[in-house]
């Protein structure tokens, strides 16, 4: 059953040439833009703008959640220095695969809301980052820039006015902490992804010291339709709390019929999404756990899930994230000691090696992992991983990516810990055996 | 090297990358930003990053060597030595793996006799797992060089290593 979905940033996916720029127009691409700055322009000042989306209640869809009105209102409105826009497409979270869609099959959606944008915060100059592995997704996005410029969208006053943006692409190579703004930014400055101490904030202190605003894809992707259909329409939209206002874009895969992104209202109830959205279970299986937010939001339990509504408070309630919307469904053939495993091995190639307690902290992770995948777990090594926490997360760390370790393996073997358990060799020459596998 | 592949000795950009080059710095107000740029166009020429690369990026980015190395130790995808002419890189993460990763790692073993990190000795294909590369829902996935082939089974695999290894 389909008609769960609402199909607003992804209105034009599956038409023919949904990438191109006709399309788009089409379906009323640019008539936002168009408004703003020409039919409308009184209205839309640049703090009318920010005011939308701040009433919208839009909440940043990479992850992390922050009213992205609010974030917009950081950017000093004094500042002699010029401001910059990132948009975040360095789509990495496990479980993830919602903006590849927008930038493979409909670009324009967020470079329109990127001129906006900018226009709102009096950038002139916004950055795509796009994670190196997405080549077709950067080649699209690269044919949409052009073609934005050669229609006027983009440039030097754009529609005759005083307005002018320019983007540009800038091609990650392969490390997920750079989805963290302040790695991205220094990613775009051609050093390592090392996440920065805040504050400054990028808001104050971003790309070239100056003030920077990072959103992802999807966020900017809602924005030209707030500003065409209004901010009240928008925080509608959804049909649970208000403060997450608009309709989410979830990456569902795992053990489903029917895998892959969906656009629905916030606030349904997960088990509505897995059933009717997604076909349920695979092979009449049934739900063991779900991983509801990408693999660094901790895992719920079938019985957690079937309770769990998802928007932002409605996760919290169920003391889980709502995350980047990557629901990952396991079924009862899981082996979560393996699952755990897989996370942590992930943290581990994953981590930047900035912060110490983050370097160490995620390969003894791993190395507990690996024990338990191989059959040779000790007595005391599940207690030992669950007081990392205290040296690896709350603050112990530049950015949150500890955390993010613990909330992703912690809870798989809290929850599951029998089947960590069944994995523990009691024998005399265990430490042998150990030792042995290094 | 014993997998045939050559050591790169001496580098500049090709006449492409030049322009390519050219054409970025135009873009971005600081010339450090172009270090990643600068070291994709080189792996564009020549496959991966050499040290005579390294110094080359770090002239033409006004950067010191040892910013560029470091920058290319931190990336994955900088090959840090030659592959082969087809990268074979499997996703082995949560959701390719719950839809049977593995046994495309077993299937690329078991046909090209390589494991993980290798390169075959006609210097054809080069074998890594890799972390999430967003294709989820389309489990599970390889990505040989610059494109995804999603909902991967051993079959079809064995069958697209068959066709490039007749290119």
């Amino acid at each position: 059953m389909a008609d769960l979905e609402k199909r607003i940033l992804l209105q034009d996916v599956g038409k023919p040439n949904s990438h191109s720029i006709d399309v788009y127009e089409e379906s009323g691409g640019y008539t936002a833009l168009k408004k703003i700055l020409i039919e409308d322009n009184k209205k839309w000042t640049p703090g009318a703008i920010i005011e939308e989306v701040k009433a919208s209640n839009l909440r940043g869809r990479g992850g992390a959640g922050f009213p992205t009105g609010l974030k917009w209102s950081f950017i000093p409105k004094d500042s002699p220095k010029p401001k910059y826009l990132i948009c975040n497409a360095d789509e990495g979270e496990p479980g993830t695969f919602k903006d590849r869609v927008l930038l493979e099959d409909t670009p324009h959606g967020f470079i329109e809301g990127m001129i906006i944008a900018g226009i709102a915060l009096d950038s002139k100059q916004g950055y795509i980052y796009i994670r190196g592995e997405f080549y077709k997704p950067w080649e699209r996005v690269e044919q949409a820039i052009k073609e934005a410029y050669e229609k006027g969208y983009l440039g030097d006053n754009i529609f005759g006015t005083q307005h002018s943006f320019h983007l540009a692409t800038y091609r990650g190579a392969g490390a997920y902490i750079c989805g963290e703004e302040t790695a991205l930014i220094e990613s775009i400055e051609g050093k390592r992804g090392h996440p920065r101490l805040k504050p400054p904030f990028p808001a104050v202190e971003g790309l070239y010291k100056c003030p920077t605003v990072v959103n992802n894809v999807e966020t900017y992707a809602a924005v030209p339709h707030i500003i065409n259909n209004g901010a009240k329409w928008y925080s509608s939209l959804s049909v649970g709390s208000e403060k997450s206002g608009g309709t989410k874009l979830f990456s569902i895969s795992g053990h489903v019929n029917n895998p892959g992104v969906f656009e629905v209202p916030l606030g349904l109830p997960m088990i509505d999404i897995i059933e009717k959205v997604c076909g349920g279970i695979k092979n009449g299986n049934k739900l063991k756990a779900v991983i509801p937010g990408g693999s660094s939001t901790p895992i719920l339990t079938a019985e957690e899930a079937s309770k769990a509504i998802m928007d932002y408070e409605g996760m919290a309630a169920v003391g889980t994230f709502l995350g980047s919307g990557a629901v990952i469904v396991l079924d009862e053939t899981t082996d979560m000691v393996e699952l755990a495993y897989r996370v942590a091995y992930f943290y581990e190639h994953e981590s930047c090696g900035q912060c110490t307690p983050c370097r160490e902290g995620t390969k003894w992770v791993k190395d507990i992992m690996k024990r338990f995948k191989d059959g040779i777990g000790q007595e005391n090594d599940l207690d030992t991983l669950c007081d990392f926490s205290q040296y690896m997360a709350n603050g112990a760390t530049v950015c949150p990516f500890g955390d993010a370790v613990m909330m992703a393996v912690v809870p798989i073997v809290q929850k599951f810990r029998s089947e960590f358990e069944a994995r523990i060799d009691n024998s005399e020459d265990v430490q042998h055996k150990v030792s042995a596998a290094g | 090297m014993s997998n045939g592949l050559q050591e790169v000795t001496e580098y500049s950009f090709s006449k492409k990358s030049d322009e390519r080059f050219k054409e970025l710095e135009k873009k971005f107000p600081e010339k450090n930003s172009l270090v990643l740029w600068a070291l994709h166009l080189v792996q564009e020429d020549i496959g991966y990053v050499p040290e005579v690369a390294m110094e080359y990026v770090a002239q033409k980015t006004g950067v010191s060597k040892s910013w560029v190395s470091g920058v290319v130790t931190f990336y994955s995808m900088y090959n840090k030595k030659p592959v082969g002419k087809y990268h074979l890189q499997v996703c082995h993460n949560v959701s390719c793996w719950l839809n049977g990763s593995d046994k495309l790692e077993e299937a690329i073993k078991r046909k090209l006799n390589i494991e993980h990190g290798e390169t075959t000795n006609d210097g054809k294909f080069t074998f890594s797992h890799v972390e999430c590369l967003a294709s989820c829902g389309t489990s599970p996935v390889v990505q040989v060089n610059n494109d995804y082939h999603e909902k991967m089974t051993p079959e079809k695999l064995e069958e697209l290593i068959d066709e490039l290894k007749q290119k």
